[in-house]
């Protein structure tokens, strides 16, 4: 079952300023997805866009389904979410907050939400005012899960927080995964946490999917090319080559993604370009993602 | 069950989980017929998506690694006669591999190699006397094996390493 569609999704916010140009994949029922690009890249609005935050002025947005912006209540039951700039009312108390979402979702877990909140030591009398940013973040993970959504979204949900607190917030999403097979859209900048969490990488760069890969496939099935300045070799004869998914020009060589396990990315530039023995290795995801939306030179 | 992941090396942590599984048991850590931790467990053990635990199982489950029984949990196959050592040879193998490409970016002589891998065997075994040699059947003979091949190799060629220096 598909939880989350996005098909041809376009919004821009001023006119000319376009934000999102035809944004189209799905997320199969417990798929764990990393949504990944740069500050500015599209990753907050595309999140926004399937909370019914906000609508595309192109496109249809499908939640188990339903359209978020007909179906709000229906829709957000079944949904944890969390963001980076997510505000809680201050003037709460962890307590209060909490029997506000329990009054909100049907399928709050008492026991779960009683455990996490003793597993992150929240005190009930404190006010969310009064919280550090991690504990102000934990609440709001508290409330997103408590109800064992089928879909968990986070924007950046680990941003500003110290490295324990983001381990924290790492495995209790694990957990929920674990106990309730949810489906997980999640953006983050941390490499490592995507790698640990993701079974698929979704790639914007510029309002466009660059790439959709599950994770595994993206770390043994495609290399980055070392291709020496030539005269038979320069960017575009790179990117013509089928399979080459971007180059960027450095002063060292020319650095050309293949979706080609490395032998047979070296094997291609030197059955098209005459390059023999090009330095092809396969990398982690935090070097892959430079490779593809890092700049030129 | 000691298992540390590094999300950023070069490696995908399902092989990262396959690998140091195989250490383990070739090591002697993990015995035939020992319990495997459940994918749960696991995973909310090391922070790893529970998917990737899986796919590590089910692999290793292939390869004859682990077995699985219906409604019990995952344990360590057992190994014929002979096959442990072969594990051991094996994972010695994998591990000095990328020496191999060192050696030959630094351009070292191949005796001279062999020579340093030789004193830092001796000075640990110095030091180091009760740590791995648990199993003391499978133990001993594949240490010294390939101590012998490389020996005799050695003999043929250490003249032409005395002309040179």
């Amino acid at each position: 079952m598909k939880v989350v569609t996005f098909e041809n999704i376009h919004r821009a916010y001023r006119r000319g300023v376009d934000v999102l140009h035809g944004m189209e994949f799905s997320i199969e029922q417990g798929e764990v997805v990393g949504l990944l690009g740069r500050n500015g890249a599209g990753k907050t609005t595309l999140i926004r866009i399937a909370m019914g935050m906000i609508e595309p002025q192109q496109g249809t947005v499908r939640l188990f389904g339903l359209d978020p912006r007909e179906k709000p209540v229906e829709v957000k039951r079944r949904i944890g979410y969390v963001s980076e700039d997510q505000i809680l009312p201050p003037f709460l108390r962890v307590e209060e907050t909490l029997a506000l979402h329990r009054g909100l979702f049907p399928t709050w877990d008492d026991r779960l939400a009683g455990e996490l909140a003793a597993q992150f030591r929240l005190s009930p009398r404190e006010k969310i005012g009064k919280l550090s940013k991690g504990q102000a973040r934990q609440v709001a993970l508290l409330c997103a899960i408590a109800h064992r959504p089928e879909l968990l979204i986070l924007d950046e949900p680990a941003g500003g927080l110290d490295p324990v607190a983001r381990r924290e917030f790492l495995e209790t999403s694990i957990r929920l995964l674990n106990e309730t097979g949810s489906t997980i859209l999640f953006s983050s900048h941390y490499m490592g946490d995507v790698e640990r969490m993701a079974g698929r990488v979704v790639l914007i760069h510029e309002g466009h999917l660059l790439l959709d890969r599950p994770l595994d496939a993206l770390r043994e099935e495609h290399a980055v090319a070392l291709v020496p300045h030539g005269p038979r070799v320069d960017r575009e004869r790179l990117l013509a080559l089928e399979s080459c998914l971007g180059v960027r020009d450095r002063t060292d060589a020319l650095h050309a993604v293949f979706a080609l396990e490395p032998e047979r990315a070296r094997s291609l530039l030197e059955r098209e370009l005459g390059v023999a023995g090009a330095n092809c290795r396969t990398v982690g995801l935090e070097e892959m993602f430079i490779e593809l939306v890092g700049g030129q030179a | 069950m000691l298992i540390v992941v590094d999300p950023h090396s070069g490696v995908p942590v399902y092989r990262q989980l396959m690998d140091q599984i195989r250490f383990h048991i070739a090591s002697g850590l993990l015995t035939p017929g020992e319990e495997l931790p459940s994918t749960r467990t696991l995973s909310a053990e090391i922070g790893v998506n529970p998917m990737t635990i899986s796919k590590a199982y089910s692999y290793l489950e292939r390869d004859h690694i682990v077995e699985r029984r219906p409604g019990r949990p995952l344990v360590v196959a057992s190994l014929p006669n002979g096959e442990l050592r072969d594990q051991k040879i094996e994972q010695l193998r994998a591990h000095l591999t990328p020496t191999v490409t060192i050696v030959r970016q630094l351009g070292i002589d191949r005796d001279r190699a062999l020579e340093i891998l030789r004193d830092l065997l001796v000075a640990n075994a110095g030091d180091e006397h009760s740590g791995t040699a648990d199993d003391a059947a499978g133990d001993t003979e594949p240490v010294r094996r390939p101590d012998h091949a490389p020996n005799e190799r050695e003999d043929q060629t250490n003249h032409q390493g005395e002309e040179d220096s």
